[in-house]
């Protein structure tokens, strides 16, 4: 069978290494790149040190608030500032939206005020009145889809996608010995983000300094500029600390703007931060997804056909699309998809955006065509992955995951055990592209022997702040102590958004090619001294010295004392060749499920992961750890629940939005594999893709229940396991 | 005063519907010995600001606030100590964990004015100088955070746990840091920390040569 494209990775035709990749490629013996070393930034972190967005308090700053629709559809007939305006400590205050225009979901922007205090600008707020026009609103898939739905949506409720086809989907299901036709479904999720989106934004005449909680300073800068009409060169965005993205977090939106704004009409440093509520309503989320499948399987157990019909919807006017079928091949398969808008918060990238969602419904599917062609799911899935290469390693990886996990000990479907407690195991595999594409840094060696790292990119809690001077320190021979990192400002070279796991292969070879650059540069300022070549060099343990002779060298202190006033300041660039793109990784899952209160307990997890060339073990394996619970609070906890008849969301708030907590979490046994040959490609994403599928068949393989839905609430695996009783489908 | 859960309490708190914290709020201004007239009759404190004068790490600071004021907002908007953070601000995540009178609370729904004369301590104050506590630096050698955002509340929670349990079984561990909520996911290893913690094993040093201490564990897959 021909190599398939898999969706959702990047194509794998990798760009020819460019010169000083080539001249600077990763050392085969690191002494610091692989190792554990503790995040940088930890002892401000636990200290409370660390100063987040949240905690900037500048002189004489004041606090902005944003008034929201209410209602999830409805037309503004007016509105009356004047009442807020006069309240105490008001200093600003100004129009969203306008007298006539439409508001399309709960939590759209209408207003924006700051006042002398949080308390004052609270209470201000409930004085800004608003007179709207309700309008019919749809609050699901369902509603969005009938055609006789009014019609919400000025271009249509929905919207079609290009039909995906490949092979003979009639000859594919001719050849099937089984097929398997349900439906499956993934629900709608908030980020969560501990720290809410917000700035403070403080102005010195036409020059604004933004304090945003970021993951992308530069990327932010430009949007601030372009929102407010003024050059990008007035803006500067500094993010030392941020308390969570995961996606949520790559765009100037309405808070930031807005602090923007008040800032400029009180004459004030303005501080604006999302409450809880509006951080559920309107700070992005995680698209549902719908798909009815029809799919085959031949005597044999290979997969033969895959048709699907699917939908999802990302909110008021965003698409819902996700890769499918998910890396399993289907030789012949037909796909079409359609966005349903409601009216609820706008979607953003939500950690591995779509995948979560095409991983659940292929994967489920996987287990079911495993039992309907009596075969084990680990030996179908073997079956029919994609040929092993470096970037696709599944099959290995599920070899080495079972013996590891006990795979063997697995029952069939259906815990036999008496009793309620149900024990069952299942498996998932993940794709994701990653790599990075741009990124620069600059470097500056003094005579002191100090050494400074900059590079404009941000440190979302993965460990870039770590990363970018441990690569630093590994090319010039010289403790991670040594370094001086600077990141978090657009004042510093050009990085991208961290996001879609590209942040660290994005700066990662910037920093690697600087650094090489500038021990080069020592070495020709060095090499007279000690009477040798300076190709004839290498650095050692704080050291500058000869390849061949080491003790003709001297230390790197003296070694810069040569530089005099004329210091080594180099910048490094991107280059395709330290980089690579896509990765694979497999979990396996082991589940209790109480079959009298519906209550899923997930015992352990395994997770292999490879991301080509880990950097720090420690906060690579960090991530992973957060992508397995991120997932895990997707199958069992998570779920955005909005009023039917009003279209307002009903669990604004962390008590009654379920999120894990320590009595929840698992036994986690993480695997990273490292590929050093393969380069950076990034590890922020994968993880978070299979989990909630591995969970899902698990509690499948315990109970015997069809489990075709996600979240896994109680009572909804109670449902399951009496429609299974009574001979029905599904959850 | 919003304590974070009794000591026999054994429900988990996502079964356990939580507004405790709300409730409490409101319900202590009433029974608040500070707010109670001597004669039965109520006296009315508020809205305007009134003193109020808390013992925050050791010391004694007085404020000019509104009684409706959080402890957590007093110190973080009025004391300038923004280590414990706001995130839900309804007692639900744990990111604004202090320990008042040895007690774990959810500062975010406890009012200021209810604990003065209390000790509180917060995340700001457990490190001496550059020296961390025990905890904190368990929480450093085993990267017992990610973003960092929930860290200060479930370090507070980890040094009260460990204060009252010194030799904290594992359920004691689980059930006393369950009222702290990570996005990041970093259970496990705040789990990790915390035995070290408990143990004694968490390295003894300064910030400055934590970096040092830095294990070589080169593992090839």
């Amino acid at each position: 069978m021909a190599k398939q494209d898999i969706p959702g990775r990047r194509p794998t035709t990798q760009p020819v290494p460019a010169e000083a990749a080539k001249t600077y490629a990763w050392p085969s013996s690191p002494t610091l790149i692989g190792t554990s070393i503790m995040r940088l930034d930890g002892p401000d972190k636990v200290t409370g040190r660390a100063k987040y967005t949240f905690d900037i308090a500048r002189p004489g700053m004041i606090y902005g608030k944003l008034i929201r629709s209410p209602h999830a559809h409805a037309r503004i007939v007016s509105i009356n500032l004047a009442p807020a305006r006069q309240a105490p400590g008001v200093k600003a205050v100004f129009e969203w939206k306008s007298a006539g225009s439409e508001v399309m979901y709960q939590g759209d922007v209408v207003a924006a005020i700051a006042a002398e205090t949080e308390s004052q600008v609270n209470d201000a707020a409930r004085l800004v009145r608003v007179e709207y026009e309700i309008l019919p609103h749809l609050v699901n898939e369902t509603q969005g889809l009938k055609p006789d739905a009014p019609l919400v949506f000025q271009d249509g409720n929905t919207s079609s996608s290009s039909l995906q086809e490949t092979g003979d989907l009639d000859a594919g299901f001719k050849a099937a010995a089984h097929i398997v036709e349900a439906e499956y479904s993934t629900h709608v999720i908030t980020h969560v983000c501990l720290e809410s989106h917000g700035a403070v934004c403080e102005w010195d005449g036409d020059n604004l300094t933004a304090w945003v909680s970021t993951q992308g300073v530069h990327a932010t800068r430009q949007q601030i500029a372009r929102n407010l009409k003024i050059p990008e060169t007035n803006v500067r965005v500094i993010c030392d600390h941020m308390g969570g993205g995961f996606g949520s977090k790559v765009a100037a939106d309405a808070p930031i703007v807005a602090a923007a704004r008040l800032a400029k009409e009180a004459g004030r440093p303005v501080k604006l931060m999302l409450d809880r509520k509006e951080e559920h309503l309107d700070a992005g989320n995680r698209p549902s997804a719908f798909a009815r499948v029809r799919a085959g399987v031949s005597v044999d157990g290979m997969l033969t056909a895959f048709e699907a019909t699917t939908w999802g919807t990302g909110g008021a006017g965003q698409a819902a699309n996700f890769p499918l079928p998910y890396i399993y091949q289907f030789p012949n398969r037909r796909r079409e998809h359609t966005n349903v808008y409601i009216n609820a918060g706008l979607q953003r990238p939500m950690r591995a955006p779509g995948h979560p969602q095409g991983c659940f419904v292929t994967e489920v599917l996987m287990d079911e065509l495993a039992d309907r062609a009596n075969m084990d799911p680990l030996e179908l899935r073997l079956k029919n992955l994609p040929p092993t290469a470096p970037d696709a390693m599944w099959r290995e990886y599920y070899q080495m995951g079972a013996e590891r996990f006990g795979w063997d000990r697995r029952h069939p479907t259906g815990d036999p055990t008496p009793g309620p407690i149900k024990t069952g195991m299942g498996i998932s595999a993940n794709t994701w592209g990653g790599g990075g594409r741009a990124g620069n840094a600059h470097i500056d060696i003094l005579s002191d022997g100090s050494v400074t790292v900059k590079c404009g990119t941000q440190d979302l809690g993965t460990g870039t702040r770590t990363i970018v001077p441990l690569i630093a320190a590994e090319t010039l021979g010289l403790p991670l102590a040594a370094i001086t990192a600077e990141i978090g400002d657009s004042a510093l070279p050009f990085a991208g958004v961290s996001g879609g796991s590209t942040a660290t292969a994005g700066v990662g070879p910037a920093v690697r090619i600087a650094a090489g650059l500038a021990r080069d540069a020592l070495f020709a300022r060095v090499a007279p001294t000690l009477g040798v070549d300076p190709e004839a060099l290498v650095t050692n343990n704080s050291r500058i010295q000869s390849k061949d002779t080491p003790s003709t060298g001297m230390s790197w202190k003296d070694a810069c004392k040569l530089l005099g006033a004329e210091p080594i300041s180099v910048d490094g660039q991107w280059e395709p060749g330290l980089s690579s793109v896509n990765t694979s990784g497999v979990q396996f899952a082991e589940v209790t499920v109480d079959i009298d209160t519906g209550i899923v307990k997930v015992k352990r997890i395994l997770a292999i992961q490879d991301c080509g060339l880990v950097l720090d073990k420690l906060t690579t394996e960090s991530q992973v750890y957060g992508g397995v619970i991120g997932s895990l609070n997707f199958a069992l906890f998570e779920n955005r629940l909005l009023d039917q008849r009003t279209g307002q969301m009903v669990n604004p708030n962390m008590e009654s939005y379920l999120l894990g907590s320590m009595a929840d979490i698992p036994e986690i046994d993480v695997v990273v594999v490292d590929q050093p040959e393969r380069g950076i490609i990034g590890v922020g994403e994968p993880p978070t893709v299979p989990t909630a599928s591995a969970i899902a068949n698990a509690v499948r393989n315990a109970t015997g229940a069809t489990i075709r839905s996600l979240p896994l609430h109680p009572d909804r695996v109670l449902a399951a396991l009496q429609q299974t009783k009574t001979g029905g489908a599904t959850v | 005063m919003a304590p974070k859960h009794e000591d026999k309490s054994n429900v988990s708190r996502r079964d356990f519907f939580k507004t405790v914290g709300v409730t409490s709020v409101a319900t202590s201004i009433l029974t608040s010995p500070k707010t109670q007239a001597q004669e039965g009759q109520a006296e009315v404190l508020g809205p305007g600001t009134v003193p109020i004068r808390l013992t925050i790490n050791g010391q004694v600071r007085d404020f000019q606030i509104e009684p409706r004021v959080t402890l957590l907002d007093t110190i973080r908007n009025y004391a300038g100590l923004t280590g414990n953070k706001r995130v839900c601000d309804r007692g639900a995540c744990g990111a604004c964990t202090m320990i008042v009178d040895g007690r774990t609370v959810y500062s975010c729904s406890t009012l200021a004015i209810d604990v003065q004369g209390k000790t509180i301590r917060t995340v700001d104050g457990l490190a001496s100088g550059d020296t961390l506590h025990p905890v904190q630096q368990a929480f450093c050698e085993s990267d017992a955070m990610m973003c960092g955002f929930c860290t200060p509340g479930f370090v507070v929670a980890t040094v009260a746990m460990l204060e009252k349990y010194p030799s904290a079984t594992p359920e004691q561990m689980q059930r006393e840091l369950n009222g702290n909520v990570c996005r990041c996911g970093t259970f496990n290893r705040i789990y990790e920390a915390a035995t070290k913690a408990r143990r004694g094993q968490a390295f003894q040093g300064t910030v400055d040569n934590l970096a040092a201490a830095v294990k070589s564990e080169v593992t090839r897959g």
